[in-house]
């Protein structure tokens, strides 16, 4: 019995040797430990099933969007005419190449976050580092577990566009065989690419860090890049519903453009060209090629980034020094509260970005989609709504910013009990959150109706209108986002503090912000078509509703904020931990 | 003896049998120790003083379906004492002052803080108290002084003092330089000691501290204890919790024993060692609390 078992923990060792080390075994139960991990949030009590299906719902709404659009626009874009010919294997072979492009880009995006995360702010790294674990079956086991998460967003994301395409285009099963297996190969290239990028990444993130202003300002022109970007795209779209305007767009020339730009987009374009059956072999082997290359800078990459990654760890961040060392006079209750609540948010990358930076370019958004919006209602409609699609967007926008404020308690984590054990009333605490987020909706939305008033879209007393509708709307926002949070708390368990994943709380709000807006914006606007194609004078209608219903938001929000609040508030002993 | 009418209760107060010195097997080389200091209360308790704390009957259950944490748990803290609570792992003695603090609800009892109702008096209870958690849980997104600051504004400290009791506490606590850094820089240790300062900030009347001394280096753990003699000299009180038995027994003039919840004993330690100074409280703890039901 006992030679049995030497023999076998000899077999194990020489295993471990003939494959480089690696414990396989050890693999097995470090992806059994994330998967268990992953199963727990799904235990009774934990699980949050409300939020669970609204957050399938709103990818289900966000999915079919992109299907019904892309499913047009696939139809418009393959009866393109060069040189006087529809050419269907050209104008596949393009839109496929540029979609896929935007895969490999998001999974690429995907990849350098997931690998940070996995390399370098993993709360087990520390844990790890200390145990009987050698760095190569950690290495296959963390490779392993991005590439799982690689492959289910390509699954998602590729059979989506496919099945999208085949709707539109005759396909043969071999389209169908090939886009699923393609699937397992793609990873392999985007996390190539990924370990490429995430030392330079984190070069760049370690020198922002604390460097707040500069992260602030570098994270905000990102942003304001990408929603220029997007406002090109909603260009696009309003092309696309005027209908005969997209013809002339996708001119010869333009066609010569994007077919010239597509040839350069590889690796996306090998796919493409398999895709759609063109130079099949040399694009197999180009693509078998760079998945090849990918696999092998991933190994080299991530091996040595992984060792010393998990020295850094060990030995800590350094600090930084700060030249404030001066104590300061004798502030009010509030004001303190405020100041710890924008110096969490500001020191905070994320919470910065999808706040403050998210509601500094907010103007532009609306801006953008009114430009689009206006115009395309004028064409469609007939009508001039321009007031109304200007509440409409604002409402829907400042919903969408202040989205954050559904994670107002659950972000102070444990030191919402600290606070509850400071002399402190409990108006104080919750009006010092909401009042921080006013302030920077208040910015915002003044902003917005400034920048619809300066572009000439709306005149001087509507844009006040319009700035004050959408500072009440946003109020009722916050408070409903804020009580709701602090009735379904759940603090953080990460080292941080800081909440990683979205609950089941923001996935409620941003489906109420969502209906919200579109109830109140969709009734001003077909009141006003209703009046115009009636024929009869709706006057100040729009500002009677819009504001009414405003201050009966307000009103609302205010009694659900404060109904109990106190009972509950000394009562309180939720968040999870 | 004190005043206290709980002390006659013998359900509460057990009759402490004090262990009787074995002799020692004489060893074969016999080093030379240098005296070792007592290991009881330094301090003195102050006549007349005020109650401080007062809990009656505190009972505690985080949900209708769990187990009670804490059952029928009595005690008090007068002026100028050093109380300690000290249990297994899981007793209750983080439970009952986080009660204290006002942070966790409690079902039945009564817990006053000089005098003040936790439940009905929050806010002037609260004012009177500063307190370290277990796990220090700080902003970590301020840095060190920008969280004295947000302390000192909190519990309305004057301008004028800011300064004066920053000196005093980083004279005791020794955190230096880094406290222009950011918390989450810190390590474990200093931010334990920018807890202890910023509940410190406004001299509280009442200290209240969970496993004080874990994570502190043997300087500042000293220093600590000989600033909690001092504090409680000038007329306050301090509670922990703790489970470094030695700790306690040179600190504190009262203890209360917490098991599974229920308390089981109040031990005055500064009687115990009037009457026995050789009174070893780790081994009578071990052999008497100690044990699991």
């Amino acid at each position: 019995m006992k030679d049995r078992k030497n023999k076998a923990a000899v077999g194990r060792k020489r295993t471990a040797r003939k494959t480089g080390g690696v414990n396989f075994r050890m693999v097995g139960a470090l992806l059994r430990k994330g998967r268990e991990e992953r199963r727990s949030m799904f235990k009774a009590g934990q699980f949050d099933l409300l939020g669970f299906l609204l957050r399938v719902l709103l990818a289900g709404a966000i999915v079919a969007l992109f299907v019904v659009f892309f499913g047009r626009f696939v139809g418009v874009y393959a009866a393109i005419k060069t040189a006087g010919k529809p050419d269907l294997v050209s104008r596949s072979n393009e839109l496929l190449t540029i979609l896929y492009s935007a895969i490999f880009l998001g999974m690429v995006v995907g990849g350098v976050g997931q690998l940070g995360r996995e390399l370098f702010t993993a709360d087990d790294m520390k844990l790890y580092s200390a145990m009987p674990i050698n760095a190569r079956t950690l290495f296959v086991a963390r490779l392993l577990s991005i590439y799982r998460g690689q492959l289910v967003i390509a699954l998602v994301a590729f059979t989506t566009v496919n099945a999208t395409f085949a709707w539109r285009v005759n396909v043969t099963a071999t389209f169908w065989l090939l886009s699923f297996g393609s699937c397992f190969l793609i990873p392999l290239i985007t996390i190539g690419i990924a370990a490429v990028i995430v030392p330079l990444f984190q070069v760049v993130k370690r020198f922002l860090k604390e460097r707040y202003i500069l992260m602030f300002i570098v994270l905000t022109a990102l942003l304001g890049v990408a929603i220029w970007l997007y406002s090109i795209i909603l260009s696009g779209v309003k092309q696309l519903l005027l209908g005969d305007s997209l013809k002339y767009f996708f001119n010869e020339k333009i066609m010569r453009g994007i077919g010239k730009a597509c040839s350069f987009l590889y690796p996306a374009r090998f796919l493409a060209d398999i895709m759609t059956g063109v130079r099949p072999l040399q694009s197999w082997l180009g693509l078998i090629g760079v998945a090849v290359a990918g696999i092998a800078l991933s190994m080299i990459i991530i091996r040595s980034i992984l060792t010393r990654s998990l020295q850094a760890r060990n030995q800590g961040s350094s600090a930084a020094a700060f030249r404030n060392s001066v104590i300061k006079g004798k502030g009010s209750k509030f004001a303190a509260l405020l100041k710890k609540e924008f110096l969490h948010i500001f020191r905070t990358p994320s919470y910065m970005f999808s706040y403050f930076s998210v509601a500094l370019i907010m103007p532009l958004m609306v801006y953008f989609c009114m430009d689009v919006g206006a115009s395309l209602v004028v064409n469609l409609v007939g009508l001039d709504c321009e007031l109304e699609l200007a509440i409409f967007l604002t409402i829907l926008f400042g919903a969408l910013t202040n989205v954050f404020c559904a994670t107002n308690i659950s972000r102070d984590g444990e030191m919402f009990y600290a606070v509850k054990a400071m002399p402190i009333g409990y108006k104080t605490v919750f009006l010092s959150k909401i009042v921080l987020c006013l302030i920077v909706t208040a910015i915002s939305q003044v902003a917005s109706a400034v920048t619809l008033c300066a572009a000439g879209m709306v005149g001087i007393a509507d844009a006040a209108f319009i700035g004050l509708v959408g500072l009440l709307f946003s109020f009722a926002n916050i408070a409903v986002a804020t009580r709701y949070d602090f009735n379904h708390a759940k603090f953080s368990t990460e080292d941080d503090g800081e909440i990683k994943e979205s609950s089941g709380t923001v996935s409620i709000v941003i489906v109420v912000g969502l209906l919200f807006s579109f109830l109140v914006g969709g009734l001003v606007f077909v009141l006003k078509i209703l009046g115009q194609l009636r024929s009869f004078e709706i006057g100040y209608l729009t500002y009677v509703l819009a504001g009414g219903i405003a201050l009966l938001a307000v009103a609302l929000a205010n009694f659900y904020l404060f109904f109990r609040l106190r009972k509950k508030y000394y009562e309180f002993s939720g968040g999870g931990i | 003896m004190t005043n206290d009418p709980r002390f006659s209760q013998p359900s509460v107060v057990a009759v402490v049998q004090f262990p009787q010195p074995q002799p020692q097997p004489q060893p074969r080389i016999v080093m030379q120790q240098p005296p070792q200091p007592a290991s009881q209360p330094s301090h003195k308790r102050l006549p007349d003083a005020q109650e401080v704390v007062s809990v009656k009957g505190l009972c505690k259950r985080y949900s209708r379906k769990a187990p009670w944490a804490v059952t029928d748990v009595s005690f008090t803290c007068r002026e100028g004492e050093i109380v300690g609570i000290l249990g297994h792992n899981g007793a209750g003695k983080s439970t009952t002052l986080k009660c204290l603090e006002g942070m966790l609800p409690f079902e039945k009892g009564e817990i006053k803080i000089a005098g003040y109702d936790i439940r009905k008096q929050a806010e002037k209870a609260k004012s009177m108290m500063g307190f370290v958690t277990d796990n220090h849980a700080t902003f970590v997104k301020m840095t060190g002084l920008q969280y004295l600051n947000f302390m000192a504004d909190v519990y309305e400290v004057p301008t004028n003092l800011r300064l004066k009791r920053l000196k005093e506490l980083d004279a005791v606590f020794q955190l230096g330089k880094p406290i222009g850094n950011l918390i989450s820089s810190y390590s474990h240790g200093m931010r334990q000691k920018i807890c202890m300062m910023g509940s410190l900030i406004h001299h509280p009347k009442l200290w209240i501290l969970d496993e004080p001394m874990t994570g502190l280096d043997p300087r500042t753990m000293r220093a600590v204890q000989d600033f909690m003699h001092a504090y409680v000299a000038e007329g306050n009180t301090i509670l922990f919790s703790s489970h470094a038995l030695n700790t306690v027994a040179k600190l504190c003039d009262r203890v209360v024993l917490i098991r599974k919840g229920k308390q089981v004993n109040e031990l005055d330690m500064i009687n115990i060692y009037a009457q026995n100074p050789n009174f070893d409280f780790e081994e009578y703890f071990l052999r008497n609390e100690g044990q699991e039901e």
